[in-house]
């Protein structure tokens, strides 16, 4: 025993059984999020239940089964349930039955002892609505300009609703939404000029002309709006729900119409994708518990992009100087702790900074600098896509320049005396052979502030992440990157879903797929840094010595 | 010994090379002056024994020529040897060379011995004796100086050579009248000549021994300089 | 055929063949560098006590020593390496074309350009081939391709690496061996043209034959340069250099031409150190 001990391999098995627990954690998280997020997209099998109480009333529910639970029988006593007392576990079924017009909840709960009978109706139906979540029933027929037509004509009609659907929204966000954007700045055009008092009759009456002739293009593009939404909304299918209530719907709140229990394998595994590909590029709907979350995808990447474009050549320009051209006393050595120290601060600490230094200070002064004319509605006086790269680039700044400084101080120092020897100066020498070779350890820095950007929500509260954003940071209109807006973020979002939300049950299985999706995102940023770094490495490989 | 700090090298096996030169040179030098010790008595005693042993023993002294020889060049491959060292060698070299020059010059001497002289040819033979006494002196004290690496010491008796030409030259006119006297004796007298030159000879290469001992210690070329510079040195 | 006349032989005259040179007296376009009453400390520690010398044009000249004899920081002294030292100060003077280099205003740039550098280890830049001959060139602010390249040939050519790099002038230098990579640094150090070129220990990384490609290039190189080289290996010193500085300890205890230092050195540390002597 004792020379087993002496032999060192109980160690072996102890650092061995530690990265052992890591990795059934890390894989274990991966399976429990990848499990939970992705059985959200597919199809799942429509049930009809016939259920008696135990009062003897039938009633039918039609749905997707949820959940499964044990429970007690004891828990169920106050039920009064006539039920077998040698039974003392009861399996009981959360149904999810959408319909959320007629019942208030559009999840119950059936005791699987009241179930009598368990049917799957091929033509029992899905439909995802733009409102009002999903529709389960059975389809009683299909009015086209108010004559009734068959079934089969439904794929047609819904391409058809689609593509005017898809000309609404273009129209509504390019150009409405152009013109809306030059109204608005012609309005503070005038504003501006009023406050400067520099409006004259004339430039007045040039701005008023302008208004008048987007108004004009304003009116047209309604009137073509309008037509469209006339020609969505010729349409509706009769839908009968699990009451036997007939229900109107008309296909302009029509997504998708889905017979899922007549869909092989292949048709569910389409439909899985194309369900993830609407999850990755949709907007979200119904207080975020259905639709897509791209704008919240749209917002997490830019707003670590411009994080990583701010702090990089801060974080390497501090390690520089703290490096190469800080002396090496007491001073410097105060102001590395510090840096380090930095990174220990709570994020939520940045977070009331930023909002303090950056959105009132800063932004305030900018707004009243530049924007007095918006005012009192703020522009950058207010959270904002912009300082909330800041405040993360102040975050992650300790992050980029430790990093750096231990890569500037792995470069050995021949290098630096060869050039210099060359009779290159200093700064010609930093930036022709310093910078490249250390280029590996600043992306080293860049991943590990990417990584730890892409995770925040804590700051992003309070300096710029909302729930929803009407638009997204980028546009058509100039200058398409609007740095004042405020955005929507996976990590925001994943809270806001998870917990915020008026039907948390619906929202469950959208926490995990968008935590699933963060997880993907700050993985693929990373893997993009990691191979830049591994390319520069390779090119720049020094000889061990 | 002094001179020569050859213990004070940092690597032992420099040291022990060194000095096995060194007293395998000593041994040539010991073995040269019985040689020449041998050949004269033999020429005094007209022993043709101890004649005919010196031109046996001859061989020794190549041996010990060809494997000094060896050695330092041995020294010379391995060790790159520098400044006084190297010089060392350089002298080592030399002087056994010439260590060897002067044990064939011994032989020729004793070849005189197994030559028959009449009794009237006796004092012949005095003379050379003298001589011959004069040159060993010379040779034990450039052995001597050898052995001490004593710069002064060579300084003073590369003098001697002088003494010994001088002689040499009085042996020789006195050679050159018995010659004239009784040409009978020519073909004896012949034979006194050739070993008075050797002896000669001898005195000269105790002269060049004594050189290498000034040019380890200072480093100086001194051949084929005048006796005025050499006492500047 | 070499003939003695015998005055060649006359007493006190050197024997060897090689005309020597007078280092105590040069005349003023003999001298490349003229040291004067250097004292270079560190911190407290004084690392060069009073050195004088004059180092001869065209020639090489080898410093030699035990470790920490200073003849390093007096290499580095010359090309002002030793600024990038905290708390290195320096009297006396350095001159060059009779101009102290250590004078406020000079421009150590433009010094450096002048006195190039070659250090112990290869130091190639992770750079191709071409690109870190032009090096200091394009430093200077040439950028005309074709004199880059003629520069960049000539450089090469001159470093005897030519030939053997010719065809893979735009590949990586990490590729070359050791001994390719020094040459490499000395084309490096030629191609701005410096007047003197400084060696620290220049093979002390390479393996023997390596060795010898750089000392011939040494010898090469003199027709051109001045060499300053610092050597560990004595055998080295001997075999490469005109002039020999022994150092001991911050002191220059002997400077003399190499054929007189390595057979008759005139003090005791010297033929101590030299002869591996215990000093």
């Amino acid at each position: 025993m004792n020379k087993w001990f002496r032999s060192g391999s109980p160690w072996i098995w102890l650092s061995a059984g530690g990265v052992s627990i890591s990795l059934i954690s890390v894989l274990g998280l991966l399976w429990l999020i990848a499990s939970r997020g992705l059985s959200y997209f597919w199809p799942s099998e429509l049930y009809q239940f016939d259920l008696t109480d135990q009062h003897g009333a039938k009633s039918v529910v039609i749905g997707e089964i949820y959940d499964r639970e044990q429970i007690p029988v004891s828990q169920l006593a106050h039920l009064n349930l006539a039920l077998d007392p040698e039974q003392e576990i009861l399996e009981r079924l959360l149904i999810k039955t959408g319909n959320r017009e007629l019942v208030s909840l559009d999840f119950r709960w059936l005791l699987s002892h009241n179930i009598q009978k368990t049917q799957t109706p091929n033509d029992l139906v899905v439909i995802e609505r733009r409102t009002n979540g999903n529709f389960y029933g059975f389809i009683e027929s299909v009015v086209v300009d108010g004559k009734e037509v068959d079934e089969s004509k439904l794929s047609e009609l819904l391409a058809r609703v689609d593509n005017f659907q898809d000309q609404i929204d273009d129209l509504q966000k390019s150009d409405i939404g152009a013109i809306n954007y030059q109204l608005e700045r012609l309005r503070l055009k005038t504003r501006k000029y009023q406050l400067e008092n520099k409006l004259t009759a004339e430039l007045q009456a040039q701005i008023d002309s302008e208004i008048a002739t987007l108004n004009q293009d304003y009116a047209l593009l309604e009137q073509e709006l309008m037509g469209y939404r006339e020609q969505i909304s010729r349409d509706h299918i009769v839908m009968r729900a699990m009451d036997g209530q007939l229900v109107t719907i008309n296909f302009e709140y029509i997504l998708k119409v889905t017979f899922n229990n007549q869909l092989s394998v292949i048709e569910k595994t389409a439909l899985f994708f194309s369900h993830i590909g609407s999850f990755l590029i949709d907007d979200p709907r119904e207080a975020n518990t259905e639709g897509g979350v791209f704008p919240a995808i749209f917002g997490t990447v830019l707003m670590v992009l411009l994080m990583t474009v701010i702090v990089s050549p801060f974080g390497v320009i501090a390690a520089i100087y703290l490096h190469e051209y800080a002396g090496k006393n007491a001073f410097t050595k105060l102001l590395r702790i510090a840096v380090i120290n930095l990174a220990g601060v709570p994020s939520i600490v940045y977070g009331v900074f930023g909002l303090g230094f950056f959105v009132y200070m800063v932004g305030g002064s900018l707004d009243q600098l530049f924007y007095s004319e918006n005012l009192p509605s703020p522009t950058f006086g207010t959270p904002g896509v912009l300082w909330s790269a800041l405040t993360l680039a102040i975050l992650t700044l300790p992050v980029v320049i430790v990093s750096t400084e231990e890569g500037l101080s792995r470069i050995p120092s021949e290098m630096r005396h060869g050039s210099l020897a060359l009779g290159a100066t200093k700064a010609e020498t930093l930036w022709r052979i310093i910078l490249p070779i250390a280029s590996p350890a600043i992306m080293t820095g860049i991943i590990l502030a990417i990584a730890r950007a892409a995770g925040e929500v804590a700051p992003l509260m309070l300096v710029g992440v909302v729930k929803m954003a009407p638009n997204l940071p980028l546009d058509g209109n100039f200058p398409f990157l609007h740095l004042d807006r405020k955005f929507m973020h996976l990590g925001f979002h994943i809270y806001d879903v998870g917990f915020q939300s008026p039907n948390v049950e619906a929202a469950r299985p959208l926490v995990f797929a968008t935590a699933l999706l963060l997880v993907s995102i700050i993985v693929a940023l990373n893997m993009t840094a990691v191979s830049i770094r591994n390319k520069l490495r390779e090119r720049y490989k020094m000889l061990e010595h | 010994m002094d001179n020569l700090q050859i213990g004070r090298h940092i690597s032992g096996q420099f040291n022990e090379d060194l000095e096995r030169v060194i007293n395998n040179v000593m041994h040539m030098g010991g073995l040269v002056e019985k040689q020449l010790t041998d050949a004269l008595a033999s020429v005094e005693q007209a022993n043709v024994e101890l004649a005919k042993q010196v031109l046996t023993n001859d061989y020794q002294v190549n041996a010990y020529e060809v494997s000094i020889d060896d050695e330092c060049t041995r020294i010379i491959a391995k060790r790159q040897p520098a400044a006084g060292d190297l010089r060392l060698i350089m002298a080592v070299v030399k002087t056994i060379a010439d260590l060897e020059r002067i044990g064939d010059e011994a032989q020729k001497i004793a070849k005189v011995a197994l030559e028959s002289f009449s009794s009237s040819q006796q004092d012949l033979l005095v003379n050379l004796d003298n001589l011959g006494r004069r040159v060993l002196e010379f040779l034990q004290a450039s052995l001597d100086a050898f052995t001490r690496m004593d710069c002064d010491a060579a300084i003073k008796i590369h003098q001697m050579d002088d003494k010994i030409n001088r002689e040499y030259e009085a042996l020789m006119r006195q050679l050159m009248t018995y010659m004239m006297e009784d040409p009978r004796s020519i073909p004896q007298v012949m034979t006194v000549i050739w070993s008075a030159r050797a002896l000669e000879r001898i005195g000269d290469r105790c002269q060049n021994i004594c050189e290498y001992i000034i040019y380890f210690v200072k480093g100086k070329v001194v051949r084929h300089t005048t006796a005025e510079d050499m006492k500047n040195l | 055929m070499i003939s003695i006349s015998p005055k060649a032989l006359a007493p006190g005259s050197d024997t060897s063949f090689k005309k020597k040179l007078d280092l105590t007296n040069l005349t003023p376009d003999q001298v490349a560098l003229d040291i004067n009453k250097l004292n270079l400390f560190y911190g407290k520690k004084q690392a060069l006590n009073n050195i004088t010398m004059s180092i001869p044009k065209g020639q090489v000249t080898a410093f030699i020593g035990p470790s920490g004899c200073g003849k390093s920081t007096l290499l580095r002294s010359i090309n002002r390496m030793n600024d990038l030292v905290d708390d290195c100060h320096i009297t006396g003077e350095i001159n060059l074309h009779g101009n102290n280099i250590y004078d406020k205003h000079v421009d150590v740039a433009e010094l450096r350009r002048k006195v190039g550098m070659v250090f112990q280890r290869p130091n190639p830049f992770p750079k191709t081939i071409y690109e870190n001959v032009v090096y200091g060139l394009r430093i200077m602010g040439e950028n005309n391709r074709r004199k880059l390249d003629e520069a960049a040939e000539q450089s090469l050519r001159s470093a005897a690496l030519w030939n053997e790099v010719k065809d893979r002038l735009h590949e990586s230098a990490l590729g070359l061996s050791g001994g390719q990579q020094q040459r490499l640094v000395i084309a490096r150090a030629i191609a701005i043209q410096p007047e003197v070129l400084l060696l620290d220990e220049p093979t002390s990384a390479l393996d023997p034959i390596s060795t010898l490609t750089i000392e011939e290039l040494i010898n090469d190189l003199k027709k051109q340069f001045t060499v300053v080289i610092v050597t560990h290996n004595m055998q080295q010193a001997a075999r490469v250099s005109d002039q020999t500085a022994f150092m001991y300890m911050g002191d220059l205890i002997e400077y003399s031409d190499t054929n007189t230092l390595f057979t008759t050195p005139l003090k005791k540390k010297t033929e101590d150190y030299i002869t591996g002597r215990y000093g």
